[in-house]
C-alpha cells in the first residue's frame, strides 16, 4: 500500500488541441513547487499522481502544491493492486471508526471483473461487518470512501479531497510586472493576475535614507510569499530618492505623489521592456485614497507609452482585499510597520483631482529623463 | 568604522573573552552536579557574585541574582517585587520597566507614572505626589537610556522610604555600571545590572537584592540561585561579566574622565546651527542626546552608515506615529519635530579623540546637505 497525492487540474480541460502545452507547463510548476522534496509526477488521463515521496513529508507536499495555480483538487490516496482484498484492505485504513458512510467507486478499467456498484457494496458489506460503530447512508454520509480502479491495474482509495488555487499554470498567459509595495494591496494584485496563468515579476521603489532596510526586507519577504504562486520571481528594486527630493525642492508639495507615481510607472515601463513583460500590475482600488481616484489614474497612465495597465483591484472594498491577503499569507507581512517610499514627504493636502494641464506644469520644471535614468542606475534585481 | 552605539552594547574585552573561555571547553559540567568537578563550580559562581557586588555594593546586604541581561532582571524586579497595590514608576524608564509596569496592569495593579524633566530626569516632586500607603514598588533608571540624565536615585529612594518605608525601590542600573562611581545605599531594594554594556557578552545581566527584600520568583524550576531564577547557569557568561567588571571597575575614575573629554569634544565640534543638545551637561558622559530639528534621526543613521559612522537614534521609519517617536523624547516635553531628529552618541573610553573630531566632521556635513534639500 503506497500512498500518493492526486492532483486535478482545473480549467485545462477545457481546452482544446493546446491542452498539451498547459498540461506541460502544470508539471514544471508542480517540480518547481516540489523542490527539495524526493518524489516523482506521473501524468494519468485527466490527472497527475506524485509518487515516492516521504510518507511523514505528505502534509507539506499537498500544502506546496495547493499555491500552484491550475490544480483544482489534490487527494491523498492510498495506491494498490487492482484486487479486492488489498482494496478492502486499503478503504479500511482510510475509514472512521464510527458515523455515516458510503463507498463511491470509479472504474475507469472496464475489464475489471466487478462493476462499480457490485465494488461499492462489497466493500461497504465488509466494512459493516467489522465495525458495528458504522452505518451506511447513500443520501448524507459523513464521509465517503472513493475507490477508483484505473486502467493500468492498480487503484486508488481515498476519503478526501483538498482544495487547489484554480486558475490557470503561471506562465501560459504571458508575463506582467507588479509594482510592489510593502502595503496589502499589490501582493494581492499580483496574486490575481498570476491566478489567470500570468509569470509575474515584480518592481519596488524605496527612498533610501528616508527608508531603511527594514523596509526594504519587508518587501522582500511579500514578493517571497507570492514567489510561492508564481514558481519563483524577479524582484527589481529602484531608488527613488532624487526624484522625491526634486519634487520636494522644485515643485508643488500637493503634487508629490501625483507626480512620483508618473516617474514610477514610467521606470516601471522601462524595466518591463527590458525584462519581457508585457503588461504593468498595480495594486490601485478606485477612491481607496488620495492618488487613487480615475484623475490620479489618467494622471499616472498617460506617462506609459505602449504596454496596458492591469488594476484588478478596482473594484474591490479594502476589507475584500484583506481577506484575500490572509488568504494567500501576506496579511501578516504588510501590516508590519514600516514605512515605504509613497509616505516619505508625503504633503498635508495632496492634490485629489489633478487635471492633467496642472500635473504637466508642476512636472515641466524637472529634467524627467535625467531623473528617470539616474533611478535606473540603481536597480538592483532579486531572484526569488 | 567609527562606533558611537556604545550604549546599545559594546565590543566584547578579548582578554577576558580569553579568560572565561575555559569555563566552555574545561569547566563545562552542571553547577548543580554533586561529584567534584561539577560542585566546585559553585564557588566560581558565588565568588563571581562576591567580586560583582563589591564595586557597587556592602556584600554583607547585598545578594545578586544572575539572569539573561537587563531587561531580564528588571522584568524580576516589576513582577516580583511589585505585589499589590500600585507601583510608580518614571515615564523615562528603559522599555524593560515601561513595558512590564504596563504588564502589571492586567494583573490588577495600578500603575502610576512620575513626570520627567526635558533632560530626561525624573521630577522628584511629582514621583512622590504619587506614592501612598499603597505603593508596593517604585521604579527609576538609574541612568537615561537616550539622554543619559543621571537620576539621584540615592535621594530619591530615601525620600520614598520616608513617605512610606514598605515600598520597595528598583533602579535599571544598566548604562551607569561599570561607567559611573557610585555605592548602593540601604534604601535601595533591586538593581538591575548588564555584562554587554561593560564589555562583556550578551545574555547575561544580574539582578541586585538586598537580603532583606523579598520578592516572588521569576522563573520556577530546578531551583537555582536561591530559588529565584531556576535554569542551569551560564558559567561562562558570568565568569565572563566577573572579569569584565574587574577591567571596568579597575580603571573607572580614569575611563569617567576620558569620557568626558571626549564627550566635550564632541559637542564642541558639532555645529550649533544644526544640533540640539538633549541631554543636560550633568548626564552620564557616555551619552550625547542631540537633535538635528527637521531632518529624521534615521535618515541621519543610515547615511552615517554608509559614511562609517555607527549611531543611534530617537526615531524610527515607522508608519506608526505613536511608535515613530522616542517616547522619552516626547515625555521631556520636545515637539515633534525635535523628536524626528534625535541622535544617541554614546562613547567608549576606546574611541579616539581622532574618531570624535571624524564623527562631528560627518554628522555636520550630513546634516546641513540634508536641511538645505528640505528646505
Amino acid at each position: 500500500m503506497e500512498k500518493v497525492i492526486i492532483v486535478r487540474y482545473s480549467e485545462i480541460h477545457l481546452k482544446g488541441k493546446n491542452r498539451g502545452y498547459f498540461e506541460r507547463v502544470l508539471i514544471i510548476n508542480m517540480e518547481k513547487a516540489l523542490k527539495g522534496f524526493k518524489h516523482e509526477i506521473k501524468r494519468q488521463s485527466g490527472r497527475y499522481l506524485v509518487e515516492g515521496f516521504e510518507e511523514e513529508e505528505t502534509e507539506n507536499l499537498v500544502s506546496r502544491l495547493q499555491k500552484v495555480f491550475g490544480i483544482h483538487s489534490l487527494s491523498i490516496a492510498l495506491k494498490v493492486q487492482s484486487q479486492m482484498d488489498a482494496i478492502f484492505n486499503a478503504a479500511k485504513s482510510v475509514c472512521s471508526d464510527s458515523g455515516k458512510f458510503k463507498v463511491s467507486t470509479h472504474r475507469a478499467d472496464k475489464s475489471f471483473e466487478f462493476d462499480s456498484m457490485q465494488i461499492n457494496a462489497e466493500i461497504g458489506g465488509r466494512l459493516l461487518s467489522q465495525n458495528s460503530n458504522l452505518s451506511v447512508d447513500v443520501h448524507n454520509p459523513q464521509f465517503v470512501i472513493n475507490i477508483d480502479v484505473r486502467e493500468n491495474g492498480t487503484t486508488l482509495v481515498f476519503n478526501e479531497f483538498f482544495k487547489g488555487a484554480g486558475g490557470m499554470p503561471v506562465g501560459t498567459s504571458g508575463k506582467g510586472l507588479l509594482l510592489i509595495s510593502g502595503g496589502i494591496d499589490s501582493p494581492v494584485a499580483g496574486h490575481m493576475i498570476a491566478k489567470r496563468g500570468m509569470h509575474v515579476d515584480c518592481i519596488h521603489f524605496h527612498s533610501y535614507p528616508y527608508t531603511n532596510m527594514q523596509a526594504k526586507d519587508k518587501v522582500c519577504a511579500l514578493a517571497n510569499v507570492l514567489s510561492k504562486y508564481t514558481c519563483g520571481l524577479r524582484l527589481n528594486i529602484v531608488s527613488v530618492t532624487h526624484i522625491q527630493e526634486e519634487i520636494h525642492k522644485k515643485c508643488n508639495g500637493e503634487y508629490m505623489v501625483t507626480l512620483l507615481r508618473r516617474f514610477m510607472m514610467r521606470i516601471a515601463e522601462r524595466v518591463a521592456k527590458k525584462c519581457g513583460a508585457q503588461c504593468l500590475i498595480t495594486g490601485e482600488s478606485l477612491g481607496q485614497v488620495a492618488s487613487q481616484t480615475v484623475e490620479g489614474m489618467t494622471s499616472s497612465n498617460s506617462v506609459i507609452e505602449t504596454l496596458p495597465v492591469l488594476r484588478p483591484l478596482c473594484g474591490f472594498d479594502k476589507d475584500e482585499i484583506i481577506e484575500r491577503s490572509r488568504a494567500m499569507g501576506a496579511y501578516e507581512i504588510s501590516i508590519q510597520p514600516f514605512e515605504d517610499c509613497c509616505t516619505v514627504f508625503l504633503p498635508k493636502h495632496p492634490v485629489i483631482k489633478p487635471t492633467l494641464e496642472s500635473v504637466l506644469a508642476e512636472e515641466g520644471k524637472l529634467d524627467v529623463e535625467a531623473l528617470i535614468e539616474e533611478s535606473l542606475s540603481t536597480l538592483e534585481v532579486m531572484d526569488l | 568604522m567609527i562606533y558611537l552605539d556604545n550604549a546599545a552594547t559594546t565590543k566584547p574585552d578579548k582578554e577576558c573573552l580569553k579568560a572565561a573561555e575555559k569555563y566552555l571547553y574545561e569547566d563545562y559540567f552542571n553547577p548543580s552536579s554533586l561529584y567534584k568537578d561539577g560542585y566546585k563550580l559553585q564557588a566560581e559562581i558565588k565568588a563571581a557574585k562576591t567580586n560583582i557586588l563589591s564595586f557597587i555594593a556592602n556584600t554583607d546586604n547585598y545578594d545578586l541574582t544572575f539572569t539573561s541581561g537587563g531587561t531580564e532582571a528588571d522584568n524580576q524586579a516589576i513582577f516580583c517585587g511589585g505585589k499589590r497595590g500600585n507601583i510608580v514608576v518614571s515615564s523615562g524608564e528603559h522599555s524593560a520597566v515601561f513595558a512590564s509596569a504596563n504588564e502589571t496592569k492586567q494583573r490588577g495593579l495600578e500603575v502610576r507614572f512620575a513626570k520627567i524633566k526635558s533632560d530626561g530626569s525624573v521630577d522628584v516632586e511629582n514621583l512622590l505626589s504619587l506614592i501612598d500607603d499603597k505603593t508596593s514598588l517604585v521604579s527609576v533608571i538609574h541612568v537615561n537610556n537616550e539622554t543619559g540624565a543621571i537620576n539621584d536615585i540615592f535621594d530619591i529612594a530615601k525620600k520614598v522610604k520616608l513617605k512610606n518605608k514598605y515600598t520597595l525601590f528598583h533602579s535599571d542600573g544598566v548604562q551607569a555600571f561599570g561607567k559611573i562611581p557610585f555605592k548602593l545605599t540601604n534604601d535601595i531594594d533591586l538593581y538591575s545590572i548588564s555584562a554587554h554594556k561593560i564589555g562583556g557578552v550578551k545574555g547575561c545581566g544580574a539582578l541586585i537584592r538586598k537580603k532583606r527584600a523579598i520578592i516572588k520568583p521569576y522563573i520556577y524550576g530546578g531551583g537555582q540561585e536561591q530559588g529565584l531564577r531556576s535554569g542551569t547557569e551560564n558559567l561562562f557568561a558570568i565568569k565572563d561579566f566577573e572579569f569584565a567588571a574587574v577591567k571596568k571597575y579597575s580603571t573607572i575614575k580614569n575611563n569617567y574622565q576620558l569620557v568626558l573629554n571626549l564627550q566635550e569634544k564632541l559637542w564642541e565640534k558639532l555645529d550649533k546651527q544644526l544640533f540640539t543638545r538633549i541631554s543636560a551637561l550633568t548626564c552620564s558622559p557616555y551619552i550625547l542626546s542631540v537633535s538635528a530639528e527637521g531632518v529624521r534621526g534615521e535618515t541621519i543613521l543610515h547615511e552615517a552608515d554608509d559614511l562609517g559612522l555607527l549611531i543611534g537614534t530617537g526615531s524610527a521609519c515607522s508608519s506608526n506615529e505613536k511608535k515613530r517617536f522616542s517616547r522619552t523624547i516626547i515625555a521631556c516635553g520636545y515637539p515633534e519635530s525635535v523628536a524626528d531628529g534625535v541622535l544617541r552618541l554614546s562613547l567608549s573610553p576606546e574611541i579616539t579623540l581622532d574618531e570624535i573630531l571624524k564623527a562631528a566632521e560627518i554628522l555636520n556635513k550630513i546634516v546641513s546637505n540634508r536641511r538645505a534639500i528640505m528646505a
